[in-house]
């Protein structure tokens, strides 16, 4: 597919566990997508599904103590990410793939200036005097419609309200013009109006420069509005793909299509939402057949013997179910 | 029949600074909100963060003393009722919260903590109790063998549900549900959501149901109540709300939210810029007119009241 030729990031069969006392928990089970250059990709998925594992993997920021990459490739640009030596990724996180997370207290410093943080950014992947970082990080929060940029600069991050923050941190994710944004729940803990600010802001971003967008939420409105491609997850794997418009026509697989019946809606008065029964798997134990066929309304007997396969019906959308056929 | 009145309910929190720490100045969390409940009614309060919406509840289940205004439970006025003459009337408005976990003691079984309500209020013991607790669990679909399990045992959605077996087994007129799926993935959102409406219609139960998310409001509400810094500014039936609303705020919130429809053009959709403005220094005159697309000189001066502009749809606008 042209969308291969084109990739700029390719998961393929990752494989990523934690140690734990409960056993070894396989969060990321066998994942595979592709990200193309400039494209923003959905992956949408409920707590526990391994989006946000997924993530980490790529830029590997899996605490050594507990967790490990299994098996798997990750390529960034044709090279090979697993393999790359702790130097080499410090030289890529924060530069060529950026990330940005839902709690931007947690991942700021209180004690240093957001001027400051922003300017160490640039100057360790740029190598450019202090007085050009700042130019720099100060040119970020322009760009980001940080009102007043030159004065926030030398503000410290609980000075700013919670939308503002997360514009630091997108101001700090992009100083460096990274090929990759990764955003984990970006707009999660913002209230509704600032949450449209600041998507509002990351799709106008994307448009000035080029840099492709892997959009981690576990809420299909913003999906919907943001993505061009959708993952879904479930228990570790990936269970559906799409381009966007098709995934919310026509979703295929059983838990996207309860997924879609359950939420609220609000332009219409649904009299009833349809419930999924049951609950997620546990990930202590290796997966007999489909890891949703104890919540699936159509599951059969081979649904729960056999792993089933990846369907492609066409058109880059695929489902991972005995029950689709091509 | 209305269950619940609330009448110009103002609760300030004072601020204290300088050396001697006098109060300097006060949060107007709750600055004179009004609205009435009937029975088997469900009023959604919905808001963002900081509007005030979490103090009504707490005010309204008397957790924290209102500082001004009226709280009619039925026939009784219970605004200034002490701890001792309110308990006989707290079986009659019960809680849900967004978190129950932390409101379980991790070291007794599930069943303990349901049944703890009918122990506090002479309503039953021993034998009786387990009986009821264990209709209860069964009532909001746990299984009966359930209760002997402890919190950390339960899922998210499972714990909800044992926090709305507590809040039942008094048999309350009215509850308060705070964020009750805010926390909760969205297959098991439903399964909680659905649970409530058959309560409701089940028993007659009054809701009170405090969101911020404007699709669960549209679901579960009949009315809604739309607060700004401590204020209503909209209320209305929620059909009226989705499709006519007047107040900018409101329509700033429709447009902002975000639909599960990718042809739904997300180009712009911030209508209003900015952040909230601090309730502890709220602006003069109408308090939205800082991010309003609309404000006139007026609207920086005088304060808008609420008023009811069509029957039953009530705005505070100067310009509606």
């Amino acid at each position: 597919m042209s969308a291969e030729a084109n990739a700029i990031l390719e998961v393929r069969d990752l494989h990523t566990q934690f140690n734990t006392l409960d056993g070894v928990v396989r969060a990321v089970d066998g994942v595979s997508f592709e990200l193309a250059r400039g494209e923003t990709l959905g992956i949408v998925g409920e707590s526990g599904c391994g989006k946000s594992v997924t993530a980490l993997s790529i830029l590997r920021l899996i605490p050594p103590e507990t967790g490990r990459i299994a098996s798997g490739s990750i390529r960034f640009e044709g090279e090979e990410l697993t393999s790359l030596s702790e130097e080499a990724m410090k030289r890529l996180r924060g530069h060529r793939i950026s990330m940005i997370f839902q709690e931007p207290m947690t991942s700021l410093n209180p004690v240093l200036t957001v001027g400051t943080q922003i300017a160490e950014n640039v100057t360790r992947h740029l190598g450019v005097s202090k007085r050009a970082a700042r130019e720099r990080a100060c040119e970020m929060l322009d760009l980001v419609r940080i009102a007043d940029a030159k004065r926030r600069l030398d503000e410290y991050p609980h000075q700013l309200s919670g939308g503002m923050r997360q514009r630091v941190m997108i101001a700090m994710a992009l100083s460096c013009d990274p090929q990759v944004l990764i955003a984990d729940e970006p707009t999660t803990a913002l209230d509704v109006t600032i949450q449209a600010q600041i998507l509002d802001l990351m799709l106008d971003l994307k448009e000035k420069t080029g840099t492709a967008i892997v959009l981690i939420t576990h809420d299909l409105g913003v999906v919907a509005e943001t993505a061009q491609r959708v993952v879904v997850m479930y228990a570790g794997r990936k269970v559906e793909e799409a381009p966007v418009e098709a995934l919310f026509d026509n979703p295929l697989h059983p838990y996207t299509r309860g997924l879609m019946a359950a939420i609220p809606r609000l332009d219409t008065d649904a009299a009833r939402l349809q419930e999924i029964p049951g609950m997620v798997p546990l990930l202590t134990k290796p997966i007999v057949g489909c890891a949703f066929a104890a919540r699936c309304p159509i599951a059969t007997d081979r649904c729960r013997a056999e792993a089933p396969p990846m369907v492609d019906v066409g058109g880059g959308h695929t489902a991972l179910c005995w029950e689709v056929t091509s | 029949m209305t269950v619940l009145a609330v009448d110009k309910l103002v609760k300030h929190f004072p601020i204290h600074g300088g050396l001697l720490q006098r109060q300097v100045g006060a949060v107007r969390a709750v600055d004179g909100v009004s609205f009435t409940i009937a029975k088997g009614e469900t009023l959604g309060l919905v808001g963002e963060s900081g509007c005030g919406k979490s103090t009504v509840g707490k005010t309204i289940l008397k957790l924290i003393e209102p500082t001004a205004g009226r709280i009619v439970l039925g026939s009784e006025d219970i605004t200034a009722l002490k701890p001792g003459a309110m308990w006989p009337h707290r079986k009659r408005i019960q809680t849900i919260f967004q978190d129950p976990y932390s409101s379980m003691n991790p070291r007794l079984p599930a069943g303990t903590i349901v049944g703890e309500p009918l122990e506090n209020f002479d309503i039953a013991r021993g034998r009786e109790r387990d009986e009821r607790v264990a209709a209860l669990f069964e009532r909001v679909g746990l299984r009966r063998d359930a209760m002997r399990k402890y919190a950390h045992e339960f899922s998210g959605g499972q714990r909800q549900r044992l926090g709305i077996a507590k809040a039942l087994s008094v048999g309350p007129e009215v509850i308060v549900a705070d964020e009750p799926v805010s926390a909760l993935d969205v297959s098991v959102q439903a399964q909680v959501l659905n649970l409530l409406i058959d309560l409701q219609a089940e028993y007659g139960l009054a809701y009170l149901f405090i969101s911020h998310d404007l699709a669960v409001m549209r679901h579960i509400s009949h009315r809604i109540a739309v607060m700004y810094l401590g204020r209503i500014v909209e209320l209305t039936d929620k059909r009226t709300l989705f499709a006519q609303p007047l107040h900018p705020y409101t329509e700033a919130l429709l447009s902002a939210a975000t639909a599960p429809d990718p042809r739904r053009q997300r180009r712009k959709k911030a209508i209003v810029q900015g952040d909230v403005p601090s309730p502890a220094n709220p602006p003069p005159g109408c308090h939205f007119h800082t991010r309003c697309p609309y404000a006139v000189a007026d609207c920086k001066v005088k304060d808008p009241p609420l008023r009811e502009v069509a029957p039953g749809h009530h705005v505070a606008c100067h310009l509606r």
